[in-house]
């Protein structure tokens, strides 16, 4: 027991020693094998383009599945191309949702078609939502006809570790071509609603947030001891000492769920780390700094007075859902103003839908929040550029920039708001058709 | 048995409700104006979206005393009038929220029997609720506060005023017709299926309702012969018993109450109306309605009409064909369509809702109505308000921008004339309540 309490005080003070800087994003390839296809050219319509300001009646060129060009009226179209004359819309990048249940669920009530989360346990590092992902779901179609081309699929929130993410393209030939990223990061939720144990005659560990932190403290400590076993191992094997070589015996038992926190603890990967109230916020903060995780923040919705603070991390948040309800005594805007008061405070935003059938409502938060003050160009960087850069995936996504994927949609208005009507989406430069299983009932029953 | 004593101990204790509520209806219809609204506003200077003729810029709104006196591009007012300016502002009706459940803690369904009409939702009206003040910050003024759908037949409900920081019977709407939520579908077949209990299937739902109203008629004959007995001087006849239960079932078929019905696939709405044309009844809306777009047309025949969501879809089986241009199709056809909440969230910003609306193919003004003039329709009180004309309440909201979009605030809101929300106060932005009144 002592020793226990020894070795976890000596490892806070060798972590606390380290560095606090966060390590740069990893890069990822967003791409499929590329697509060959058409060529095409929008024309005519106001690029939006995000990291390089508005060009009226503007071009963009799509050849093998990114942008070739893009600029202003003359630039050149090559011969063969599809002209599309996009004048009077506005033409923007694919917008990425930075959390979805999407390929996870189908019909919520059924459970027979929901994955989203292994509750055995509160410690699921080791599930993968690419295992689950159905990648035909209805849901896909809906959510990527409006606007949607990328998001981050993840589980459900019901467990400490549920699992890790993936980042999809919301087109592909199957799972395969769609799951853009597997493993891209790993949620950590500390809200608690993780508490599941709260019967108190069945009580089980762990029943309260202290349980909870203590798992969690656990798990990783259990995670560097195998870490360590398998490098004292792995020197031992690879000694040139032959005497060496032979003691090391048996490699250590493979363990999954050990095994799955290692790109975390060695910060290699980010992990998302959710809390809601301002106390779960600060003890989640400080499992991070603990043992060095590499954080991207998530929701913080009731943690407004912890905005400076937050500030200070330098981290980047996932904000919302703002529509979370205030607390009985705040004011009704408190949620709402989130976005707008972190983004003033130079904290880089990015916005979630947190759902699977309204995942396609996802812009719409953002123009809500553009109302409680956020700059309107904040709000749409918040939908493509920073998400691309906190998921490391900004060398393809995010902007309207030669060389980058052509996921690239049209609509008759400004982005942000609930009338605009999506005309045309581009995935990796191929039009993707405006149907859904919604629409097909609709023009089924509209005559 | 044991259920049926519990039953006539509720019973027994709405019993003075009932009588009250009954009483408190009648009285205030008979008082119009309402009294007790003193009031001389002038709105000036913003573009009115009427909803009945149109938009007006650079409009004005006289107040009198809660009414709208005078509406136009210039209006006579008193110089003493309190002038809100609403330079830049758009200024458009109260939304009126015709499904909400807000304001009732969990007292919402009454789970222990499939046919409770007799359950008032005004003895559960917990009028201190929050959620009332977070409604009226994103411009609703009326909201009707139904039972859930756990039952074929939940209860009965109540109108409410969003006048936040007021006493309970200030926020009940004066006047207000009585409504009773009916359900049908996978709700109440959940419910009492898993108990192993009647209904368990679609079968069973109807056929509890059917029984219900078979009752409910034999109820009335008892009734009628005994009444007529003592018309004709029979002194010995002795009044059957009065049951709660039944004499609510009673009020339906006597059409005295508007029935507001939970409904969702095409073929229930066929089977509601056939049962309500079989027992003489008349629907008033169907509510979520996400399959009305398949049937509207048979739907606009009966003259019902829908409360449903702008875009929710798929968190059920029979939700499954939900498509967002069901609001459009319907109103198409010739349905009255209402945009509605069913949501503590939703309800603070059913103006986004209505926006979505126009995204998916109703027109401004249908999309406007939807949040205005429709709902209060289905709730009876269209002549009250919903729209910006002389003689109704002053229930008025003021934007910031265009309200059915994205971005756009509820800078102030009024009922009968008086402000009762202010974006620009500090704190709440209340002007009725003071915290831990």
């Amino acid at each position: 027991m002592l020793r226990k309490l020894f070795i976890v005080c000596a490892l806070v003070a060798t972590l606390a020693a380290q560095s606090k800087k966060p390590k740069p994003s990893p890069a990822h390839d967003a791409a499929a094998p590329a697509a060959a296809g058409e060529t095409i050219a929008l024309k005519g319509g106001k690029l939006l383009t995000i990291t390089h300001g508005v060009i009226e009646n503007g071009v963009v060129v799509m050849q093998n599945g990114r942008i070739s060009a893009l600029g202003g009226a003359g630039t050149a179209i090559p011969a063969g191309a599809r002209i599309i004359d996009v004048t009077g819309m506005t033409v923007y990048p694919g917008l990425i949702d930075s959390e979805t249940h999407l390929g996870l669920t189908e019909i919520s009530a059924d459970r027979m078609t929901n994955d989203e989360l292994e509750n055995s346990d509160e410690i699921m590092p080791h599930m993968h939502v690419y295992d689950a992902f159905h990648a035909e779901s209805a849901l896909i179609p809906v959510t990527r006809i409006n606007g949607i081309t990328n998001a981050i699929v993840a589980p459900a929130i019901g467990d400490t570790l549920p699992g890790q993410d993936s980042f999809i393209q919301l087109a592909g030939a199957s799972a395969t071509e769609m799951l853009a990223v597997r493993d891209i990061a790993m949620p950590l939720n500390f809200t608690g609603r993780q508490r599941r144990n709260q019967n108190f005659d069945q009580a089980k560990f762990p029943f309260t947030r202290m349980g909870m932190a203590t798992q969690l403290r656990q798990a990783f400590i259990d995670a560097q001891d195998y870490e360590q076993k398998l490098a004292a191992w792995e020197k031992k094997k690879s000694s040139a000492d032959e005497k060496e070589k032979e003691k090391a015996g048996a490699p250590p038992k493979r363990d999954l769920k050990l095994e799955a926190l290692l790109p975390y603890l060695q910060g290699k990967k980010p992990v998302v780390l959710a809390a809601e109230e301002p106390n779960d916020l600060l003890t989640a903060l400080d499992l991070a700094r603990d043992f060095h995780l590499k954080v991207i923040l998530n929701h913080v919705t009731h943690s407004a007075a912890l905005l400076d603070r937050i500030a200070a991390t330098g981290l980047p948040v996932i904000v919302g859902p703002i529509y979370e309800q205030p607390k009985e005594s705040e004011r009704y805007d408190v949620v709402y103003s989130i976005p707008a008061q972190l983004a003033k405070r130079g904290v880089k935003i990015a916005f979630a839908s947190y759902d699977a059938h309204q995942a396609r409502n996802l812009p719409y938060a953002a123009g809500y929040a553009v109302g409680f003050g956020l700059l309107p160009e904040e709000a749409l960087k918040a939908l493509t550029i920073n998400p691309a850069q906190i998921w490391g995936v900004d060398k393809d996504l995010g902007s309207l920039d030669v060389g980058k994927l052509g996921n690239v949609v049209v609509a008759n208005g400004d982005p942000l708001d609930v009338r605009t009507d999506v005309k045309h989406v581009f995935i990796q430069g191929q039009e993707i058709p405006l149907v859904s299983k919604q629409t097909q009932l609709r023009d089924q029953y509209w005559k | 048995m044991a259920r049926r004593s519990h039953m006539f101990g509720v019973m027994l204790l709405s019993l003075f409700c009932v009588l009250g509520r009954l009483a408190m209806a009648q009285q205030s219809s008979e008082q119009q104006p309402a009294p007790g609204f003193h009031n001389d506003v002038l709105i000036k200077g913003g573009t009115i979206l009427t909803v009945t003729h149109g938009k007006i810029e650079n409009g004005s709104i006289y107040i009198h005393n809660g009414k709208i006196a005078a509406v136009g591009q210039s209006v006579q007012a008193p110089a003493n009038a309190t002038v809100i300016d609403a330079t830049g502002k758009w200024v458009m009706p109260g939304i009126i929220d015709s499904h909400s459940h807000i304001a009732l803690d969990d007292d919402v369904n009454e789970p222990t029997n499939p046919v409770t009409p007799h359950m008032m939702m005004k003895d559960a009206f917990d009028y201190n609720d929050k959620a009332i003040y977070r409604a009226l910050a994103g411009g609703v003024t009326t909201s009707l506060l139904l039972h859930g759908s756990a039952n074929m037949i939940g209860g009965q409900a109540i109108v409410i005023k969003h006048k936040y920081g007021l006493g309970r019977d200030e926020l009940l709407f004066p006047g207000a017709p009585q409504s009773i939520k009916f359900a049908s579908g996978e709700n109440p077949k959940r419910v009492y299926g898993t108990r192993n209990q009647l209904p368990a299937t679609r079968m069973g739902n109807f056929e509890v309702m059917r029984a219900s109203f078979i009752e409910a008629r034999e109820y009335m004959r008892q009734w009628d012969d005994y009444e007529a007995k003592v018309k004709k001087g029979d002194k010995d006849a002795t009044p059957p018993k009065k049951d709660l239960k039944l004499e609510a079932l009673a009020d339906v078929l006597r059409g005295k109450l508007l029935v507001q019905i939970h409904c969702y696939r095409a073929d229930e709405f066929l089977t509601e109306m056939a049962i309500a044309k079989e027992f003489g009844y008349k629907i008033r809306a169907f509510h979520h309605a996400l399959e009305a777009y398949k049937v509207a047309d048979k739907i606009a025949a009966n003259g019902v009409a829908i409360a449903t969501w702008p875009d929710w879809w798929g968190f059920k089986y029979e939700a499954w064909d939900g498509i967002p241009w069901n609001a459009a199709i319907s109103a198409h056809k010739g349905v009255r369509v209402a945009l509605k909440s069913d949501s503590e969230d939703v309800t603070r910003r059913l103006n986004q809702e209505a926006g979505k609306g126009i995204h998916y193919g109703l027109t401004e003004d249908e999309a406007l109505k939807a949040i205005t003039l429709n709902p209060a329709w289905i709730i009876g009180v269209d002549e009250r308000v919903g729209s910006i004309d002389v003689g109704k309440d002053a229930d008025i909201s003021i934007w910031s921008s265009y309200p059915l979009s994205s971005s756009a605030l509820a800078d102030k809101v009024l009922i009968d004339g008086d402000v009762y929300f202010d974006r620009s106060l500090p704190g709440l932005g209340l002007t009725h309540y003071k915290e831990g009144q």
